[in-house]
């Protein structure tokens, strides 16, 4: 077969090209470290998903010193959680499944680009470093409404970031003579303790506990307040832990059925 | 004519991906060229290729048209 | 020596009526390619953004099924005649596979079509606005997956026509190697047996069966890789006739013969070998199938560089003859002595060209961790526009004005027209898909109606997202101009009955001829079994993953309408209510 010379020039110069992009992946792949979306991240049948100990409430959880795994459901048309918010400096694991057809989640401006596809995991590991709003969205076509789907992913600096949940448990009515309880359960999702104070502000009071939430825990204040303190009637109260905060309304009224309930916390100041 | 009339269009259709590319390539080196400036620049590499291409040739044809 | 149409007749008048088919479907195709540059870019919406997904599965489809393939058809069969210099052996064969695809065709885009009107009497809805990849668990009209499967089944059959007329001249000829054309015609068709196998199990065994109720689930990821099996290899089964006409027409219309007809073959033993074991790099992405998988589906991908290097070497190699043979000189100069005036000569230039930078986008979506980058997003559209979009359509364009003059006896009708159409259609191209291209890089989607987010926008490296968007309408703009420009060429030389066209239909032989070419380069069942064991190689492992992992039919998938009828008004509604003025 004559193969003239500037072609073998050239089938040389190809070669080395091909060798060269296949050696550039290479090395992206095992000297940087990037790692490609696969079937690590397991499986679990769109019907579970409710039912999934992290997938049947997502959201962020931390698991290590900077480390931490966000659970996330992609569905038509939306994300759950659709507002994602990290701290800086850390090394973020999402898991994302879908429980209808296959979507994608796609951090705009980044490398974190999965396919989303029912029936299977996908596990992808990034590092966010600087405090930054990041969009979300699907690029995988999956119906009507895919240009709807939508999320935001906030990386915020280290002070600002808590995994910090507040539940308020308190009656709707109290007899005048009576003492409600306001149990704050202050729950903290950090692996560290976390050092908080809880303030129920009521009618024209403010009380204020310290409370120490050790990690991974949750810890319940509770507030005596005296109904006659308060008088007849209808009051707004809300209870603060940082930026957290629940209201509600009491109503002091004069009906004679309540047992009273002996508190077994501090009196109000 | 340098080129025959078709040549000369094709290598006026070149300018479009040339312009396009080079406004990017600029901001490389933080030259940043408005929509504006890159049609300009542009309709001057068409006009210096017109010019070029309507001189006659220096010697005898160089090429025959088909 | 004559035209085609003097020497074969009839099956001139099946190439004609394939390439007037492909047309009808380039044009509608086209249209609808103007009204997603139009929504998108948010310059003129008067649909419904839910619509948009009916009218993007029919510009996929009509494009790169419908329009390419009915063209492809006609040219091998002018390829297999002309070089074997017999007839098809039974007509009557042509006419069924013709009808298969013409068939098939018809009802598929019914279904697709359908997406614009509300349900159909007795039918119901016949939708299917799935896109090209129709991904379960989108579901579509069982009509729609039967259509595609007959008309593959079509083609099959034609592959069938065009070998017994192969074998019935090897009978008559038992010690030549086999013409060129012919040998491209078989390769193609033999990667094309092997490649729509697993889109025809993904259909008959699956989705078809899924739809019509008789299985109750399906495996998203087994159907979706099985589909890219066939999808990766499909772009070849496109770019194969393209080849094949810039190694055996474009020679010839520079003046000149083909350089060298054993690289020829060797490339297209590359692409029968290459095409289909690749295909999970359409799945980087994917949960559920091994980085050990991507990374073989990685080299495998960038071994295709090659063949399409050598195609580049060969045809400018063979562009530098024929222009030195019209008295170019010089080391750039001979480019003068090309033959720019004739639009087949050009469009296939100008669309071997583009390929280059399509090649070379096509590579970044190979690099596996690179493709993060672009995955999804426009800049895929921007690649496969330089691809399908030119380097496979204007080249199918351009070849059509040398094709349709010896199909009909007709002249080409204005020369002029036809060379401004296929410089349009460059132009065009490299403002949209460049635009594409840097969309594409800061993330902007490809697939969507609205890329316009309420809580986020882009940000443009150059400029705006409002430029990028522009750049994008002003290229659509362009290539519809283009296409316009072409259909009235077409029809005018259809119609040009009064004039006279002589140019024989032959084929220069080529500067080192087939003589030359090694015999095992023709032997066919070799190639065949190593393409086969580098199939299963590729896919049997992760195939044998994903059936083990969640199961053949998947842990209870159900259809998904992707888009009913209850949420949106018809296009025609809208339509109506945008031009009147009216809401109802």
């Amino acid at each position: 077969m004559n193969i003239h010379t500037y072609e073998k020039f050239w089938l040389i110069g190809a070669m080395v090209l091909i060798v060269a992009f296949i050696a550039t992946v290479t090395y992206g792949a095992a000297g940087l470290g990037i790692a490609m979306v696969d079937d690590e991240g397991g499986t679990i049948a769109p019907d579970e998903i409710g039912d999934h100990d992290k997938f049947g409430d997502p959201g962020v959880h931390q698991v290590g010193e900077n480390e931490y795994d966000v659970y996330v459901h992609a569905y038509t048309f939306g994300y759950s959680p659709d507002t994602i918010e990290i701290p800086e400096n850390s090394e973020v694991t999402f898991y994302v499944t879908s429980s209808d057809v296959t979507h994608s989640f796609t951090v705009v401006g980044t490398n974190v680009n999965t396919m989303v596809i029912p029936g299977e995991i996908a596990e992808i590991t990034a590092q966010f470093d600087e405090p930054e709003e990041y969009g979300i969205l699907c690029n995988e076509y999956c119906g009507f409404g895919h240009h709807d789907m939508e999320a935001e992913l906030h990386v915020v600096p280290e002070t600002e970031f808590d995994l910090t949940e507040l539940a308020v448990d308190a009656p709707d009515e109290v007899d005048t003579d009576d003492q409600a309880q306001v149990t704050a359960s202050v729950t903290n999702g950090m692996l560290e303790d976390l050092d908080t104070t809880v303030t129920l502000e009521i009618g024209n009071e403010t009380v204020e506990e310290d409370v120490t939430v050790a990690g991974d825990s949750s810890e319940d204040v509770t507030f005596a307040v005296d109904a006659s303190t308060l008088g007849d009637g209808d009051h707004d109260w809300t209870v603060t832990v940082d930026d957290y905060t629940e209201s509600d309304q009491l109503t002091v009224g004069t009906d004679d059925d309540g047992d009273s309930d002996d508190g077994d916390t501090t009196e109000e100041e | 004519m340098r080129v025959s009339k078709a040549g000369l269009m094709v290598l006026l259709a070149f300018v479009v991906p040339l312009t396009v590319e080079l406004r990017t390539v600029l901001a490389w080196f933080n030259v940043e060229l408005t929509v504006l400036e890159s049609v300009l620049v542009g309709l001057a590499v068409i006009a210096a290729i017109v010019v070029w291409a309507t001189r006659p040739p220096k010697d005898e044809p160089s090429a025959a048209s088909q | 020596m004559s035209t085609y149409v003097d020497n074969f007749p009839e099956e001139a008048a099946i190439v004609r009526k394939a390439f007037y088919t492909s047309f009808v479907f380039l044009a509608l195709g086209g249209v609808f390619g103007l009204i997603q540059t139009l929504h998108r870019t948010d310059f003129l919406r008067f649909m419904d953004s839910a619509d948009y997904y009916t009218v993007l599965t029919a510009h996929g489809v009509f494009l790169v099924i419908a329009f390419t393939i009915f063209f492809l058809v006609g040219v091998f069969t002018w390829a297999v005649t002309t070089s074997l210099d017999r007839g098809l052996e039974d007509l009557r064969l042509t006419k069924l596979w013709f009808g298969l695809m013409s068939a098939g065709g018809l009802a598929a885009a019914i279904t697709i079509l359908s997406g614009f009107v509300g349900d159909a009497p007795i039918l119901g809805a016949l939708d299917a606005d799935v896109l090209f990849t129709f991904y379960t668990p989108l579901e579509a009209h069982p009509l729609f997956y039967i259509g595609l499967v007959v008309f593959v089944i079509g083609t099959w059959v034609a592959g069938a026509d065009w070998i017994r007329t192969w074998w019935s001249w090897r009978k008559d000829n038992p010690n030549e190697r086999i013409p060129l054309p012919t040998f491209m015609v078989i390769t193609t068709m033999i990667m094309w047996y092997i490649a729509t196998l697993g889109v025809a199990i993904a259909i008959i065994v699956f989705i078809l069966p899924w739809s019509l109720g008789l299985v109750e689930s399906v495996n998203p990821l087994l159907t979706r890789t099985l589909f890219w099996y066939f999808g990766h290899p499909v772009v070849y089964f496109w770019l194969m006739p393209a080849y094949m006409m810039w190694y055996l027409l474009l020679p010839k219309l520079a003046g000149g013969r083909l350089f060298s007809d054993p690289l020829a073959r060797v490339v297209f033993v590359l692409f029968l070998l290459l095409s289909t074991p690749v295909g999970i790099h359409h799945q980087y992405l994917d949960p559920g199938i091994s980085e050990g998988f991507k990374f073989i589906a990685m080299t495998n991908t960038m071994f295709l560089l090659l063949p399409s290097f050598l195609t580049a070497f060969t045809v400018v190699a063979s562009m530098e003859h024929g222009a030195r043979q019209n008295g170019g000189t010089g080391y750039l100069s001979w480019l003068g002595a090309l033959p720019w005036r004739d639009p087949a000569f050009t469009g296939m230039a100008l669309a071997g060209l583009m390929f280059a930078a399509g090649g070379f986008s096509g590579m970044v979506n190979a690099g596996m961790n690179i493709n993060y980058l672009v995955h999804n997003s426009l800049w895929v559209p921007g690649h496969f526009h330089l691809t399908v979009g030119t380097a496979v359509a204007l080249t199918f364009m351009a070849g059509a004005y040398w094709f349709l003059p010896q199909l009909t006896g007709n002249k080409l009708w204005s020369r002029p027209l036809a060379v401004g159409q296929t410089v349009i259609w460059f132009i065009g191209m490299s403002f949209m898909s460049n635009a594409m291209h840097r969309a594409g890089l800061i993330g902007m989607p490809r697939r969507t109606a609205e890329p316009q987010y309420e809580n986020f926008g882009f940000d443009a490296g150059v400029g705006s997202v409002a430029e990028l968007d522009a750049q994008i309408a002003l290229g659509g703009a362009l290539l519809t101009v283009s296409l316009l420009l072409f259909f009235v060429v077409i029809a005018m030389t259809a119609f040009n009955g009064d004039s006279d066209y002589t140019e024989s239909n032959s084929i220069p032989t080529p500067l080192s001829g087939p003589e030359d070419a090694p015999q095992v380069l023709d032997n066919l069942k070799l190639w065949t079994i190593l393409a086969i064991v580098l199939v299963i190689i590729a896919y049997s492992l992760p195939l044998a993953s994903i059936i083990d992992g969640r199961g053949l039919f998947g842990p209870g998938i159900e259809p998904f309408d992707p888009i009913p009828f209850s949420v949106v008004s018809t296009t025609l509604e809208l339509t109506a209510e945008h031009v009147t003025g009216v809401i109802r």
